[in-house]
């Protein structure tokens, strides 16, 4: 009974993780960059949602207005301070992404403080399912999830704009010339994964309420050990990843005797993945040629 | 028979004179007193960041892996060293015989460490490998923090021996001279011209029969084992060794470092090493009390500012107007000389005959569309 | 020509390191404080990263009682000034900062805010003999040498006083412990306390650390059939945890927590009334008190700063300040050559010294008389405060 409690806090974790994952999976598809202010996005959009709830009271309306902030902040941080770097080395693009990183932090601390902030999200409750109890969080985080994953996947496959986005990460030149607009799809694409940054934000916030200025630096680096463990620049592998990872979390921590080693486990776990599997489960191996 | 004398270039050495005539300069004035305990202090931490900087050149700029665990390895080597200097202390009392038998042992286990890491970087390609040496060095700072308050002293720290603090700076920066005169040697020679040929191509390195396996693993085994010293050196400089401090965002400001001084130039990395660790010592003396806030601030902000205006496409034409380097060589007489012309990259991609081969390609495609000839090369243009 | 340079270059090297190893000894006691024209008190803590909250909470603080006592007057008519530089919670930053604070003309500090860096703080301080009295650093260690003093109580301290009250009250009962795994305090207080344990206390250890510190589900469920849970923990974890655990852990449960835990009631968003568990700590500050000193800090502390930041290390370095200050004044009442504006580090270091071991006394907002014994650890009553009682349940 306790493995499947277990289990099922580690699939909502994973799902949060998925979600991270793909925001950093889709941008490294499409922009070839390894984008590190991905988990302030996220910490941007807790707070967002700390400042409506307060105005407000209303956590629907909260949430989307974060996703809103978080979409407008993501465009703008790829207008402002990646766009002016294409072409140049992807080493460059790093360190401004971290800069950006370092940027979206101190901003957080000057505006809210130091102190981590409570947001009082109403409380789900819990419910009895099989013979434990489930928290209200868990399934509404796996719900949300599943349904951000499932839209994300007919988006793509489905959609004028989703196929050319696929075209754009498979060969950026070669979509230029069939006339897509390269910019415009990467610009998207920021713009997604910032979206979901501010839904996993919801997700985290609502298990644990509360934030601080380094609210997404810990699941921002996990989701990206998420996503390179899946195969970066893949959306299934970013879904399986996190997952794989929610759970190994969520099995490490239940016993005490390791539980602080859990970070070093993930780690190991991802490490001799890569040796396995040099791309990662799903990643797509790229001959080289001379 | 003497050998020509041509071989001999000033430039070649000049890094060394600099470093040491500054390391004399410094050390005058420590003994006449006119240097404060803060100075010798900054002039530590900008020594064991000079040898960071440049270990970790070596690897990325030379070898053309990323590596975003540098402080993985140093941390090895800060508590490896600290602990055997803590043990060794006592017994042969705090001077060089124990700092030397320290900073061999901190050397090499961080050098092991960077065998093992090198090892999936013979399987896997760039981001793949950096994401394998962040987690190395989040396995092993979280290796440290969880260690017995016996062994490696858990969540409080080790605590180390310092060294007396008016002769330490003046040991880093001749470390810095050693490891300069190791790497730089290294690069220079046959070995290095593999090295950078593997970076440029690996199989065409391998197709002229160069080991890459091996040249590889003695890369990261190197720059860990100066990564380890630089720790070894961190741990003499402070009582206290924190895994904490030896985080991700360490890493990357090691990396800032290597990157801001120019990818494959070891006296950039020098530089930028010197600077960033003055820029942040300085930012908090004087954002103190409630302006500290803005420490982080003032630092992204130059981050991003530095980095866009040194490597952004479209204001290519502004850094030329700008070029420092440029200015001086119009300056120096040498120019003067109407037939001296400097052969670099920069001015042939001025030279408005040559024509680039997917330039060509692309006019012929669609000739009367002028689209079709800025598509190269992926610059954006007005429409987008 | 060139193996000439390379051997050229190393004989310079070895000769400089001999030369210098040798001959550099040169007397450095230098009073910076020739010049000062007020009381400078040095402090250096995390204003910027993850432990922000305190170095804010204590600088905050500290300042407030400064500009008290320079509105009353300062001793004698001489002011005092406050240097607070940021250490980030980082122990390699204190060399720097000890030394800029010190050539700044410190004369007297507040040490280290957090315990890792104050124990490389006391290594400087010893060597310059610079008094220190902290306000939160609570490692065992932090009082090591004889110029510094510690004003709240030192870890292993809090986790026997722990340990003898759970022995008295949950004799022969399985309880649980939640502690953080990679923090000072919270290992430090948890070793003492298991080291006092009776043998017929069972326990149930969970723990968490920085990067599971959001997400207790698996602990509480480890814990949901203990009825008193021991947590020497920050009062944020705890706050979090007891969010989650409502549901899990039976209503009539005791939450029993160390002096981290306070601040609980003042933080934003969180409202401990919901907790239907009784929620109890052992401190030396309450942050809800209505009346005496305490009420009185508290209520100047949120007008000017909010209650943010409100916890027991400000209260603490309030103390402190005002502490130093009342050593002060009683040396120069006594002999008002003793202490003067000038005067260097070193010489205050003494009169300070034989001050807090020679029976001095105060009373603050942590507690009514305050003292400190020979090896620099307070002497005052430390509470079981209830933060809230049990609601339910019972």
């Amino acid at each position: 009974m306790e493995m499947i409690s277990t289990f099922l806090n580690g699939l909502s974790l994973g799902g949060v993780y998925a979600m991270i994952a793909l925001g950093y999976t889709m941008v490294y598809g499409i922009a070839k960059m390894l984008n590190f202010a991905h988990g302030d996005i996220i910490m941007v959009g807790g707070y967002t949602i700390l400042v409506f709830m307060n105005a407000a009271g209303n956590p629907i309306l909260a949430t989307a207005l974060a996703v809103v902030f978080c979409v407008a902040l993501g465009a703008a941080v790829e207008r402002l301070a990646y766009k002016p770097l294409r072409g140049a080395s992807p080493l460059a693009v790093l360190i401004t992404a971290i800069g950006v990183s370092y940027l979206l932090q101190s901003l957080a601390q000057i505006l809210f403080g130091s102190a981590a902030k409570m947001v009082s999200l109403p409380n789900l409750g819990a419910f009895p399912f099989a013979g434990i109890r489930v928290q209200g969080y868990t399934l509404l985080t796996l719900a949300l999830s599943v349904a951000v994953m499932a839209a994300l996947t007919a988006f793509i496959k489905f959609t004028k704009v989703g196929k050319a986005m696929l075209a754009v990460s498979e060969d950026r030149g070669a979509a230029q010339l069939m006339g897509i607009n390269v910019n415009a799809i990467i610009t998207l694409t920021f713009v997604i994964g910032s979206a979901l940054a501010a839904i996993a934000g919801l997700c985290i916030l609502m298990k644990a309420p509360s934030i601080s200025s380094t609210f997404g630096s810990m699941p921002g680096i996990k989701a990206f050990t998420a996503a390179v463990i899946g195969g970066i620049g893949s959306i299934p592998g970013a879904m399986l990843g996190g997952i794989l990872l929610g759970v190994v979390e969520s099995f490490c921590n239940k016993v005490s005797a390791i539980a602080p080693y859990t970070d070093a486990i993930e780690f190991g776990i991802l490490i001799v993945i890569l040796l396995i599997r040099p791309t990662g489960f799903l990643g797509k191996k790229r001959r080289e040629k001379v | 028979m003497k050998r020509p004398a041509k071989n001999f270039q000033w430039k070649h050495f000049a890094n060394y004179i600099v470093i040491s005539v500054l390391l004399i300069f410094f050390a005058v004035s420590s003994m006449t007193g006119n240097l404060r305990s803060s100075g010798q202090y900054l002039l530590e931490k900008i020594g064991y960041s000079m040898i960071l900087a440049v270990s970790l050149s070596m690897l990325v700029g030379f070898l053309g892996e990323l590596s975003l665990g540098h402080a993985g390895f140093m941390c090895v080597g800060a508590y490896i060293g600290g602990k055997t200097a803590a043990l060794l202390v006592p017994a042969l009392g705090n001077g060089l015989p124990a700092f030397l038998i320290a900073m061999a042992a901190g050397g090499i286990s961080a050098a092991v460490c960077g065998v093992i890491v090198g090892l999936p970087a013979l399987r896997l390609k760039g981001d793949y490998l950096a994401i394998v040496t962040l987690a190395f060095g989040e396995i092993v700072r979280s290796l440290f923090l969880n260690s017995s308050p016996e062994s490696f002293g858990g969540s409080l720290g080790l605590t180390t021996p310092r060294y007396d603090r008016n002769s330490l700076f003046i040991i880093a920066f001749v470390v810095v001279l050693l490891t300069l005169a190791a790497i730089q040697n290294l690069l220079r020679s046959r070995h290095g011209r593999a090295i950078t040929a593997i970076r440029d191509s690996e199989i065409a390195a391998r197709a002229t029969g160069i080991n890459v396996t091996r040249y590889k693993l003695m890369v990261f085994a190197m720059s860990a084992f100066f990564a380890g010293i630089a720790g070894v050196l961190y741990s003499y400089a402070n009582q206290t060794v924190q895994s904490s401090k030896f985080g991700f965002n360490y890493s990357i400001e090691i990396l800032v470092m290597v990157v801001l001084g120019g990818m494959g130039s070891i006296n950039g990395s020098l530089i930028a090493a010197a600077l960033i660790t003055y820029l942040n010592v300085k930012l908090t003396k004087v954002l103190t009390g409630d302006l500290a806030v803005l420490q982080n601030l003032v630092y992204a902000v130059i981050l991003i500012v530095i980095v866009i205006y040194g490597n952004a496409p479209f204001l290519a034409p502004l850094r030329e107007k700008l070029d420092l380097g440029a200015l001086l060589r119009r300056l120096t007489r040498r120019n003067a000389d109407p037939a001296y012309r400097r052969d670099d990259e920069k001015s042939w991609a001025r030279v408005p005959t040559k024509i680039k081969m997917d330039e060509l390609l692309s006019i012929d495609t669609r000739p009367e569309d002028n689209r079709a000839v800025r598509l190269n090369g992926d610059k954006p243009g007005k429409g987008d | 020509m060139k193996k000439t340079m390379r051997i050229a270059c190393a004989v310079m090297a070895v000769l400089m390191m001999v030369a210098v190893l040798t001959a550099c000894q040169a007397g450095k006691a230098k009073n910076y404080a020739a010049n000062n024209t007020e009381f400078v008190i040095g402090l250096t803590g995390p204003l910027t990263g993850s432990a922000a909250i305190y170095g804010t909470a204590v600088a905050n603080s500290a300042q407030m009682a400064v500009d008290e006592i320079n509105a009353a007057g300062g001793l004698n008519g001489v002011k005092f000034k406050l240097v607070v530089l940021d250490d980030k919670h980082d122990a390699s930053i204190i060399a720097t900062n000890f030394a800029t604070l010190l050539e700044g003309g410190m004369q007297v500090s507040l040490g280290a805010v957090t315990s890792a860096p104050c124990n490389e703080f006391k290594t400087y301080a010893r060597d310059e003999n610079v008094f220190f009295l902290t306000p939160s650093a609570s490692n065992d260690e932090v009082p090591e040498f004889d110029n510094g003093f510690q004003m709240c109580f030192a870890d292993g301290n809090q986790g026997k006083v722990a340990a003898d009250y759970v022995n008295k009250t949950c004799s022969g009962t399985t309880i649980g412990v939640f502690y953080k795994s990679d923090d000072p305090y919270s290992v430090g207080v948890f070793d003492q306390f298991k080291r006092n344990l009776d043998a017929s206390v069972k326990t149930v250890e969970t723990s968490f650390n920085d990067a599971t510190a959001t997400d207790f589900s698996v602990q509480i469920d480890n814990m949901k059939d203990c009825a008193f849970i021991f947590m020497p923990i920050y009062y944020e974890p705890a706050s979090l945890f007891m969010t989650q655990a409502r549901g899990v852990i039976a209503d009539n449960a005791v939450y029993y927590g160390c002096d981290g835990l306070d601040g609980l009631t003042s933080m934003e968003g969180f409202d401990v009334s919901t907790i239907p568990q009784e929620v109890s700590m052992l401190s030396q500050f309450n942050s809800k008190s209505t009346e005496g000193a305490s009420a009185e800090y508290i209520k100047k502390y949120v007008e000017k700063y909010g209650e943010d930041t409100l916890n027991q290390f400000g209260a603490s370095a309030y103390d402190c300040v005002y502490a130093i200050y009342g050593a002060m004044k009683k040396a120069y009442e006594a002999d008002s050559k003793s202490v003067y504006v000038t005067m260097s580090a070193s010489e205050l270091c003494e009169v300070l010294k034989s001050q807090f071991t020679g029976g001095y006394t105060c009373s603050g907002v942590t507690g009514e008389t305050i003292s400190w014994d020979a090896n620099g650890y307070v002497n005052k009553t430390a509470v079981k405060y209830i933060i809230k009682e049990a609601t339910g349940g019972q």
